[in-house]
């Protein structure tokens, strides 16, 4: 995917702008919001990475309006020092599509960019999601497995369907608690993981690998896929 | 300070003695006036007849005989009771008690009033002039009758102008000591607390006029100044010792990892060590900024209604597979939806903690019961009790406190600021974090809008606690046994 990086730390740019290289993307970077508000405007970008505070009169929610207003509807994440609840709601209310605090873990903003660029593709008509076997009926909501109905409580099944309409795609421990619990701030305890592990459970079949992989140092993958990474559990 | 208060205590007694010479003369000009007008008209009347008979006798009598008349008069009456005088047309005084026409009478005929000087006294009389035929005139004046009773009455003003000034004085200087003997203790206090001691407090007797009044708010405002700086101090100390630990760590783990050179798998974990590490210290970093954030009370504005039992459901459902993995029962009772007016943010984190910090202590196969109620006085608790090995009476009170960790909890991870934050959160919403003993274990209970009046939802009525439907009971030995 192709990226705008508008952030005035050097250290910050260059820790995502490699990172985003090795994952396989291009990254095109602004120091300023001047600089930013133009690319963004004349270029056509799949993701924005704002920061809040820029240098040179124009702040990053500045830039979004403006965007939005043009009817510019590139997904934008929001990238901040500021860590207030009511700064995150400022920041979405501005247009912004999610909102990332600093500090961050690299494998936070790249799952959340991929899910930013896979949600604008998404069909929001489907009404059944599908990885390798394993089948869920969002009108019904009901879940199979190689055609072997499986038993869900409604949080579990929340859980299921976020992670299936991220399918292939890394999903973070912060991402689940937002999501699927509406939980916007850090419980300090591992009960995601437990979750996961039921939920891994109740939808595993001994005969196959398990769909629901861990993946070191960042979060979640559901995919029918073998990946490189040792899957947890 | 002393200067204003003297100049504002005087300007107040200047204003009402001068409001109450103003109400003087509002009530003496139209007594005065009124007097005038009825006074000098029935005495002008009088002094009219008078010379009205004097004329009838000029005319019966001739000059002589109104010089006889008037010569019978004056040797009758009293001297100076009344005043006649006859002259010719030069003015020469051919009878009557004047030695001589007095100066000042106009030469039209006419009333007036006119001073004359009687028994060597200037008086101000009344009289009237008549011209007769044959160009003589006449004077008929009488001594003013009512004069004392006038002197009497500007005398009565003089010594109510007086009694006001004096009044207004005293007043003055009574209001003004009172003030500053008021004020003094204030700037006292005051001057103390600018010193650096924000302990103290404005002295508040038993009465409730509006400087008491003044001083209770006052009171209130140092109690949440001093709070705060205690606050902001506790934080800083905090900072300074507990992040001190987990830096270090860090630190002696990267000048390992420069002096030791170990090799690249070894060096890879111990990086992830140091970023672990680090996650920490934001960790504490975030909370402490969120503990700043509700102290500071910013958060009230963005307050809603919010349903905490449906808060806690969700937080012991999200507890639930983590318990059942510790084999650890957790019963959950609530009245039904349980209104509150809150940040929906910071109450579930609260609940959360309060989970959190029961689950962390309770022993394998133990149980935590949650209860949400509405109080009778209309607060709100949250109840979580556990039966673990509780906090021993003495480090009960210091358990909320920053970076706290009881003895018990030590190898227990966490950062210790889980209490702190819940009574942090209870407080911004009018209530408190009160930790009692479970027998055995540990009953946390948040209250949460503490002094409001319960609101008129049908949820009071079934407040007993037979109706309290048990939503989640989990018994976990089944599940847990098979994995």
């Amino acid at each position: 995917m192709k990226v705008l990086l508008v952030e005035d730390n050097e250290r910050v740019t260059r820790f995502v702008v490699k990172g985003l290289q090795e994952s396989g993307h291009t990254t095109d970077h602004a120091g300023n919001g001047r600089d930013g508000l133009f690319l963004a405007a004349s270029e056509r970008y799949d993701v924005i990475v704002m920061d809040r505070m820029l240098p040179g009169n124009i702040d990053g929610l500045t830039i979004i309006e403006a965007l939005r207003k043009a009817g510019n509807h590139t997904p934008i994440l929001i990238l901040s020092a500021l860590s207030d609840v009511d700064e995150r709601i400022n920041g979405l209310r501005a247009g912004g599509d999610d909102y990332l605090t600093k500090p961050f873990a690299f494998g936070e903003l790249l799952a959340r960019l991929d899910a930013l660029t896979r949600r604008g593709r998404q069909d929001a008509t489907q009404t059944t999601l599908e990885v390798g076997d394993l089948k869920m009926d969002l009108l019904s909501r009901k879940v199979t497995r190689d055609n072997r109905s499986i038993q869900l409580q409604p949080r579990e099944f929340k859980l299921l369907e976020y992670l299936m309409r991220h399918a292939g795609q890394v999903v973070t421990r912060t991402m689940l608690l937002e999501n699927v619990w509406d939980y916007h701030f850090d419980p300090q305890t591992n009960v995601v993981d437990v979750h996961i592990s039921k939920l891994r459970q109740k939808i595993d079949v001994d005969s196959a690998p398990s769909l629901l992989k861990t993946v070191r140092n960042a979060g979640y993958m559901i995919s029918a896929e073998p990946v490189l990474e040792p899957s947890g559990g | 300070m002393a200067r204003v208060i003297r100049s504002s205590a005087v300007t107040l007694a200047i204003g009402y003695v001068l409001f109450g010479f103003a109400a003087l003369v509002l009530f003496a000009a139209p007594l005065r006036y009124a007097w005038q007008a009825t006074v000098e008209d029935f005495r002008v009347e009088l002094l009219q007849e008078d010379t009205q008979r004097f004329v009838q006798v000029f005319k019966l009598r001739g000059p002589e005989g109104l010089s006889d008349f008037i010569r019978e008069r004056v040797s009758m009456q009293i001297a100076g009771e009344r005043i006649l005088l006859l002259t010719d047309a030069s003015l020469h005084p051919l009878a009557g008690n004047l030695r001589a026409w007095p100066q000042g009478v106009p030469r039209k005929p006419g009333s007036y009033s006119v001073p004359i000087e009687l028994a060597g006294q200037l008086t101000r009389v009344s009289v009237v002039r008549t011209t007769l035929p044959g160009g003589y005139n006449l004077l008929v004046g009488r001594d003013d009758r009512f004069a004392p009773i006038e002197r009497r009455f500007w005398e009565g003003l003089a010594a109510a102008v007086a009694v006001l000034s004096v009044a207004g004085l005293l007043g003055a200087i009574l209001i003004r000591k009172a003030l500053l003997a008021r004020i003094h203790s204030t700037q006292q206090t005051v001057a103390a607390i600018m010193r650096g001691d924000l302990s103290h407090r404005l002295p508040v007797r038993s009465g409730g006029d509006e400087l008491e009044l003044l001083a209770r708010t006052i009171n209130r405002m140092l109690e949440q100044i001093e709070q705060l700086v205690h606050g902001v101090a506790n934080v800083s100390n905090s900072i300074a010792h507990d992040l001190r630990t987990p830096l270090a760590e860090l630190r002696s783990r990267l000048e390992e990892l420069s002096l030791t050179r170990p090799a690249p798998a070894e060096t890879f974990q111990e990086i992830d060590s140091a970023v672990a590490d680090v996650d920490n210290v934001i960790r504490i970093f975030n909370a402490l900024l969120r503990l700043a954030e509700i102290d500071a009370g910013m958060r009230r504005s963005g307050f809603v209604e919010v349903d905490v039992a449906d808060l806690a459901a969700k937080a012991v459902e999200f507890y639930l597979p983590a318990a059942e993995l510790k084999n650890v029962n957790i019963s959950f009772r609530e009245p039904g939806a349980v209104l509150a007016r809150g940040d929906r943010v910071l109450l579930a984190q609260a609940v959360n903690n309060l989970l959190d910090n029961a689950l962390k202590y309770v022993g394998e196969g133990g149980k935590i019961a949650v209860e949400v109620l509405r109080q009778a006085d209309g607060a709100i608790a949250i109840i979580v009790a556990d039966d673990g090995p509780g906090i021993p009476d003495a480090e009960k009170p210091k358990v909320a406190q920053r970076f706290y960790r009881g003895d018990v909890s030590r190898g227990t991870p966490g950062v210790g600021l889980g209490l702190s934050l819940v009574q942090a959160i209870a407080k911004l919403h009018d209530g408190a974090l009160e930790l009692t003993d479970n027998h055995p274990g540990l009953r946390a209970q948040m209250i949460l809008q503490r002094g409001t009046l319960p609101e008129p939802a049908p949820v009071e009525s079934n407040v007993t606690a037979a109706d309290y439907p048990v939503i989640i009971s989990s018994s976990a030995r089944a599940s847990t046994a098979s994995s």
